[in-house]
């Protein structure tokens, strides 16, 4: 591989590893916030451990977001400066507003909620809980609009051979933003819903002891990935509208990756709207569906990797189309061995600790919501399963 | 308005060395003052409602200079390079350490996340060292100049000395020492002195370098009505987890 694929290879595993994470998070955060909702209007202990066992799978799977993203962000300097060179007085400023209105604010208010746990008043830890799922779409609005701009380079003209910023609104309202906006919302939302509906069709089929709490956990988890999956496969047809479908003829794998997409897009669309949806009273006693929603789980993540890969790989050979080619947009002077050096590094940490997120995931699934370190208190007993 | 920009530029990455600079402080302080696994726990637990809130100063900083600097941005982080990728690579493990070391019992398991921890806040702190040495001699010279290195020394026990001052003062008496919250500010600038110095330094070239009034006027008028509000919730931070009785009431999630 030259310098160029090894650049560009780099950036795809760390984004990709960057958004199976944030895919969730998107969906979750608003879950969490409901669930933490009713706890604090009903009192409900029901309502309460449904809100730390969901959360702490929600912060768990927040911390590879974070360094995931950490890698990503600078990224952008160490391997594509030409892209700040060129267009960075266009494109930098909705990244700037997602790190500082988004992403400051996010960090901050999560960080409240987790260890503010008994200290702070009831209203005010759910309002940070709140502030976290607002900044957290703020974040994903930004950072889609920074995206928007490469697929579609509105609002920017060419001054000295600079891209500079003519029309803000433009940027904001780009036609590439508008559908893509809530289609990846929507796939935010089903992917939570269906590992909210593959962990609870885990327990049950367990026979595990909590019954009540993993059947409201499977229904919340249905009508979220009903919806979710409404919403994503009508913004995602809606976007034929506005992408310029004659790529697909030419760029196989952006063809193939949106066929994937598709397909078992449809495919669990179908399942979800009218399989699980009308059997939502009925499910948790179904044991012989329970196998297939544990192995539906992984799926809406492939699907987010994918349609990422088709909406990316697309605009090849393009950085900004028609405008910047991914050839130009490399550091200059970037070399082989600097690129390898560091891929290895970070394909090599950030994917071990990957494996390490998921697996400590399943072993909260696996486990159930007892013995939980989110919002724990001193005199709960931490269970002697805890220490093998 | 460029002015303006520089000074939210200053103000975050100094904020970043007087906050974060304590966080890596007890990290490295780990391995000489954690003892015992209840020690490393009460020193965890001290900065952990922090640390979420002090690194993405450095998040905001490489925002803004995204946002702000665009042509410095590429340029910076690349002649930086390994020393950059190295960095980074330090931050990640030692959040990664926060993030997953309670979240199993085994000996074996604490201990290597603790490492992570020290080690990354290790490579942080002397990273920065070298780094404002680099910034200082305009990214003529290489970070690893004996001067350079020395900086790295420098910023490091800076750093220990800043996480020693917030224990004294999150936990009095527990590890050797009791300060006041005026003493942590002190320690705080002490701390931020070094970048400081280094922005001081820079302010033409950065005025010269700043992106076009167009960009910066959107920059404005989107990040600035904010500003109050990402002060507010700092300052929410510092307010809630204030020293006190309850600081150790609920055992910690990192």
């Amino acid at each position: 591989m030259d310098v160029l694929d090894l650049a560009r290879t780099q950036f795809a595993v760390t984004s990709s590893l960057h958004f199976l994470f944030v895919v969730l998070t998107l969906g979750l955060a608003p879950l969490v916030a409901i669930m933490h909702t009713r706890w604090t209007r009903s009192g409900d202990p029901v309502h309460e451990r449904m809100t730390r066992f969901w959360g702490q799978i929600y912060v768990i799977n927040y911390a590879l977001g974070i360094v995931t993203g950490l890698v990503m962000e600078f990224q952008f300097g160490l391997s594509w400066s030409g892209l700040s060179h060129y267009a960075g007085d266009v494109f930098g400023a909705p990244l700037a507003m997602e790190t500082l209105v988004a992403f400051f604010l996010e960090s901050t208010f999560l960080g409240l909620w987790i260890f503010g746990w008994g200290r702070l008043p009831r209203r005010l830890h759910l309002a940070c809980i709140w502030l976290v799922t607002l900044t957290a779409y703020g974040s994903a609005f930004f950072i889609m609009v920074a995206n928007s701009f490469l697929q579609n380079p509105a609002g920017a003209v060419l001054r000295d051979g600079r891209l500079e910023l003519a029309d803000a609104g433009a940027l904001f309202t780009n036609k590439a933003l508008i559908f893509a906006l809530p289609h990846v919302l929507g796939a935010g939302l089903f992917t939570a819903g269906m590992v909210l509906v593959g962990a609870s069709a885990y327990r049950l089929r367990r026979r595990a002891p909590e019954v009540e709490f993993f059947t409201r956990s499977l229904r919340m988890g249905v009508v979220t990935a009903a919806i979710g999956i409404f919403l994503t496969m009508g913004f995602g047809y809606a976007q034929f509208a506005v992408v310029d479908t004659d790529k697909y003829s030419t760029n196989v794998g952006s063809a193939i990756s949106l066929a994937i997409m598709m397909e078992f897009g449809q495919l669990l669309g179908l399942i979800t709207l009218f399989v699980m949806l009308p059997m939502i009273r009925s499910l948790h006693r179904r044991r012989w569906t329970h196998p297939i929603l544990i192995a539906m789980t992984p799926l809406p993540f492939v699907l987010a990797i994918a349609g990422w890969a088709s909406r990316e790989v697309g605009r090849q050979p393009w950085m900004i189309n028609d405008r910047l080619t991914v050839a130009d947009a490399m550091s200059p002077g970037l070399t082989s061995g600097m690129v390898t050096a560091s891929l290895i590094g970070f394909v090599a940490v950030l994917g071990l600790l990957a494996v390490v997120d998921y697996v400590l995931i399943a072993r909260i699934v696996r486990r159930g919501p007892g013995g939980l370190d989110l919002g724990a208190t001193a005199g709960e007993p931490r269970p002697a399963a805890l220490s093998y | 308005m460029e002015l303006l920009w520089f000074v939210f530029f200053a103000v975050l990455l100094t904020g970043y060395f007087a906050l974060e600079g304590f966080d890596l402080g007890v990290g490295l302080l780990l391995p000489l003052l954690g003892r015992t696994r209840e020690d490393r726990d009460r020193m965890v637990a001290a900065v952990a409602p922090y640390v979420l809130a002090n690194e993405v100063w450095l998040v905001a900083v490489a925002g803004t200079l995204f946002g702000v600097y665009p042509l410095l941005e590429g340029e910076v982080l690349f002649t930086l390079y390994p020393l950059v990728v190295a960095m980074l690579l330090c931050w990640v493990l030692r959040d990664a350490g926060l993030w997953f070391r309670r979240r199993l019992d085994g000996r074996a398991w604490r201990g290597f996340w603790d490492g992570t921890i020290a080690f990354g806040s290790l490579g942080l702190s002397a990273g920065w060292g070298m780094t404002l040495y680099a910034a200082a001699t305009g990214f003529t010279a290489s970070p690893v100049h004996p001067v350079g290195l020395m900086l790295g020394l420098v910023v490091t026990l800076l750093f220990a000395f800043h996480g020693w001052t917030f224990l004294g003062w999150r936990t009095p008496g527990t590890f050797g020492a009791t300060r006041s919250g005026r003493m942590l500010v002190l320690s705080g600038l002490v701390a931020a002195l070094p970048a400081a110095g280094v922005l001081a330094g820079a302010l033409p070239y950065l005025l010269e370098h700043s992106a076009p009034p167009a960009s910066l006027n959107v920059l404005s008028v989107m990040v600035l009505p904010f500003a109050p509000i990402m002060l507010g919730a700092q300052i929410w931070v510092w307010r809630t987890f204030r020293p006190g009785k309850d600081a150790f009431r609920v055992p910690s999630f990192f």
